[in-house]
């Protein structure tokens, strides 16, 4: 029995429920949309405004969305801290490359290699996040849309493709996979009412 | 000293027989790895009936190996379940039993 149920498989059963519903996957090619349109259009704002107002409409959504269907489990808080730390490494990680970046360029002193590989870095930059997403939260989809996202700068480096046009080509079909993995979760659960059935309890 | 059929024989009677039971195993299993869940988690993580998972939740609740909380989500009923520290240490040390019994037996 202890062989059979592994703890570890539990916990990583736990951690797909998170992503079972695509909902992540929408907000992450709607981020990535948002970043194309951002640059298409210079706003530069955008990309923020995608962030924040898509992370809470999803964390909304998933009350009224995913709950109902699946349940809900808080992760102990060991396993909470060790997650926030794990972005909080991540979020300074870029945040200091960002800034060395943008040093480099506002004195005029970036290497020719930054500037002619620029979009390759930052898609591929890109890219490793969602991998390490995709690696700890073991959800192997996420290495596929980290594919998606670093092709658009290969498609725009070799094959001439606007750069902008990579990021909104990745963010839909992104956008399209957690839409078909959303309706694939509606339909496998439906939603279910406590009351009735747990009364037995009472 | 204890050799090591003393140690198999001693593991396996402290072995909790309400744990071992495999429904109520993953029940505790589940609940180890998370803070709290609701009841409809654990219904479609486990694969259980309502009637089921309720029966075995009542054994865990009256042994003080977890706590079950009830609460009105606007007008409907929502039920929370969490592991104790007793239920936790229990849990432990059938693991432990259970690694000793198993690691023991001849090959």
């Amino acid at each position: 029995m202890v062989e059979e149920i592994s703890l570890k498989e539990i916990q990583r059963k736990v951690y797909m429920t998170f992503f079972e519903d695509g909902l992540w996957d929408i907000f992450l090619g709607l981020f990535i949309l948002g970043w194309g349109l951002s640059i298409l259009t210079e706003a530069v704002y955008l990309p923020g405004v995608f962030f924040t107002g898509i992370y809470f409409t999803i964390w909304g959504i998933k009350k009224w969305l995913t709950y109902p269907r699946i349940g809900y489990a808080r992760f102990s808080a060991t396993s909470r801290r060790r997650i926030t730390a794990r972005f909080i490494i991540l979020g300074v990680v870029v945040m200091l490359v960002g800034v060395m970046v943008a040093v480099m360029w506002g004195i005029g002193k970036r290497p020719q290699w930054l500037a002619d590989y620029f979009p390759l870095i930052f898609n591929g930059m890109l890219a490793a996040i969602v991998c390490l997403v995709a690696y700890w939260a073991r959800v192997n989809r996420f290495y596929l849309h980290a594919a998606l996202i670093f092709l658009g700068a290969v498609f725009h480096m070799w094959l001439g493709v606007r750069w902008e046009f990579g990021f909104i080509g990745a963010g839909s079909i992104i956008v399209l996979i957690g839409v078909g993995i959303l309706v694939i979760f509606l339909r496998k659960y439906p939603k279910m009412v406590e009351e009735a059935q747990n009364s037995d309890r009472q | 000293m204890i050799d090591s059929s003393g140690e198999v024989q001693e593991s396996f009677t402290k072995i909790d027989k309400l744990i071992h039971e495999p429904s109520r195993y993953m029940l505790m299993a589940y609940l180890y790895v998370v803070e709290v869940a609701d009841f409809l988690f654990l219904l479609r993580q486990t694969g259980m009936t309502w009637g089921n998972l309720s029966a075995h939740l009542s054994k865990l609740e009256a042994a003080g190996y977890v706590v079950i909380e009830k609460e009105f989500v606007g007008k409907k009923p929502h039920t929370t379940v969490r592991l104790t520290d007793q239920g936790r240490n229990a849990f432990e040390e059938y693991r432990g039993n259970m690694k000793r019994v198993l690691d023991n037996l001849p090959v």
